[in-house]
């Protein structure tokens, strides 16, 4: 059978997501070897700082020419930042800075057009293709995975997922209430490029670190990415900028084997079995990689399809089967 | 949600955001030398004008700092509140040399696009108690020369009770702290002051008061400038 090219997505989301978070991590070492280069007095730098300036020295001569001026084409982090001259923002940057402000500026909220163009299209593509905090909240859930294993008993609670809704519009009451932007203190992909920049560039940590680190706790030991499900604010945002994307994970009902893999593999507790996904499914296409039927793929449709019963493949749809036979058997 | 199910949860997300505010205090007992800052904390170049207006359209994104070549822009990183992740700058550790650049990045209109003239941080007030020349002790004039808007913000006036020129502030100083940066004396006689509280206070009456009658020889006529 030829196996869906949709099954490496994963793969390609991963390299993304690693590029991101390293981008990250390299743009305030950027930022300091651009000083460097404007001061013009390599002399004159401490040994520590020589070793920066040599390190993004080897790193940028291969591919650029003229680094203090091209390096200035990548700044700022997922929050907000300049892609070539091109500004981007979070929209949950807009709804905050909207309500603390309580007036809009328009050449800011045109900032977030394109991300939101593209969550109509895609969904809460955001979350599981590009978030810093995604990249470090999955490999945190592969700790809890491990430790789990090793035998620690880790609680997994369920919450109401419709919790996170109300964090945004708390988070927006309480900010046009003080008139400060208090998204950009909990919102894990504003924190986590600006405390790398705080750690490389400024010197110590802000509250932000401590803050990520509470919510990895909170992971690990009270609800498997319960930030991300219950609570994160921004994902309640893009879920419902995404409820009714154009492209979304559907079962093939023909093709599925009820081995329920996507299920356990889904991080966000939704129920592909079942054809579960709604408003909250991150495109993170773990369930198509896991699937061994590829019965799970990407189809363009504006509505999930309602609960199509067990997969032909599966035993359950067989047993059914024969059941109605029978009972038509001896209606006859 | 029904309404039960909303009483149940309302106290937990309340819980939640208030829990939001504990981190700042962790991280200022994990890391109190970030807390303190001296207390010459000035806006950066271009804020918007009352600090609360600049508080509610900053959305603590970092790039104006990302951008700054001295990398003079430091932020309330664990000072918790309203100010929380907002950028100052400190001049007694790094003055701004207004190149503009953190004022273009700006995402939203916290910073603003402003002629280098026209941008209002703060202005300078000399310490005559502490300041060399005030003091007739040297010769010193490393706030004059270091100023990037020459003399229409700081310059040298001859003064009958000193034995050498002493900088005065002009009204044209936008108080971008690089004389507070430079300035040889440890206690740091340059301060910057709000821009509302001290212009008429400070520059105009007081410099009117010493202000001595040049003779036209002591006088560059081209350029305006003192002679020595």
């Amino acid at each position: 059978m030829h196996r869906t090219w949709q099954r490496h997505l994963n793969k390609l989301r991963w390299l993304i997501l690693s590029l991101v978070f390293c981008t990250l991590i390299l743009l305030p070492f950027f930022h300091l070897y651009q000083t460097y280069l404007a001061s013009h007095s390599y002399d004159l730098l401490l040994s520590k700082e020589k070793l920066v300036y040599d390190t993004m020295e080897s790193l940028t001569a291969p591919f650029l020419s003229d680094p203090e001026k091209q390096l200035e084409a990548l700044k700022g982090t997922t929050w907000s930042g300049t892609l070539f001259g091109l500004k981007l923002s979070d929209p949950l940057a807009i709804v905050s800075q909207a309500s603390a402000a309580m007036k809009l500026y328009w050449p800011f909220i045109l900032t977030a057009a394109i991300p939101v163009i593209f969550t109509v299209i895609f969904g809460r593509f955001f979350c599981g293709w590009i978030c810093p905090a995604t990249f470090v909240y999955e490999l945190n859930d592969s700790l809890g995975a491990w430790l789990r294993k090793a035998g620690l008993p880790i609680s997994q609670h369920r919450m109401d997922r419709r919790l996170k809704y109300l964090v945004l519009g708390i988070g927006a009451v309480l900010s046009a209430v003080t008139g400060a932007v208090l998204f950009a203190a909990i919102y894990p992909p504003a924190i986590i490029g600006r405390e790398i920049y705080y750690a490389v560039a400024v010197g110590g940590f802000g509250g932000g670190t401590v803050f990520f680190l509470l919510t990895l706790l909170f992971d690990l030991m009270v609800s498997r990415r319960g930030f991300c499900r219950y609570l994160c604010p921004g994902g309640a945002l893009y879920s419902l900028l995404g409820r009714y994307r154009v492209f979304r994970i559907q079962r093939d009902v023909t093709n599925c084997n009820d081995c329920a893999k996507c299920n356990v593999v889904c991080q966000f507790d939704l129920n592909p079995l079942r054809d579960g996904f709604g408003q909250e499914c991150n495109n993170c296409t773990a369930c198509i990689a896991v699937c061994p039927t590829d019965a799970l793929r990407f189809e363009l449709k504006v509505k999930d399809a309602a609960n199509r019963g067990p997969g032909h493949l599966g035993q359950l749809y067989r047993k059914q089967q024969q059941k109605s036979e029978k009972l038509e058997v001896q209606n006859i | 949600m029904d309404r039960r199910a909303f009483i149940s949860q309302f106290p937990m997300a309340v819980g939640v955001t208030g829990f939001c505010s504990l981190p700042f205090a962790i991280a200022r007992l994990l890391a109190p030398g970030v807390a303190e800052a001296s207390e010459s904390r000035i806006p950066l170049p271009g804020a918007l004008a009352p600090h609360s207006d600049f508080i509610n359209a900053c959305i603590g994104c970092g790039v104006c700092a990302e951008v700054c070549p001295p990398r003079c822009i430091r932020f309330h990183m664990n000072d918790g509140g309203k100010e929380a992740n907002t950028p100052y700058i400190d001049p007694a550790e790094r003055g701004c040399i207004l190149c503009g650049l953190c004022m273009k990045v700006c995402p939203t209109e916290a910073l603003t696009v402003t002629p280098i003239r026209k941008v209002k941080m703060g202005i300078a007030q000399i310490d005559q108690s502490a300041c060399y020349p005030w003091v007739n002790i040297s010769l010193c004039g490393a706030c004059y020369n270091i100023c990037p808007l020459g003399s229409a913000a700081i310059r040298p006036e001859v003064r009958s009770s000193n034995r050498t020129a002493v900088p005065v502030v002009q009204s044209g100083c936008v108080g971008c702290g690089l004389c507070v940066d430079i300035c040889p004396e440890p206690s740091l006689p340059i301060k910057i002051v709000d821009y509302s509280l001290s212009t008429k206070k400070y520059t105009e009456k007081n410099s009117e008061k010493y202000k001595v009658k040049l003779e036209p020889e002591q006088v560059n006529s081209a350029t305006g400038e003192l002679k020595y």
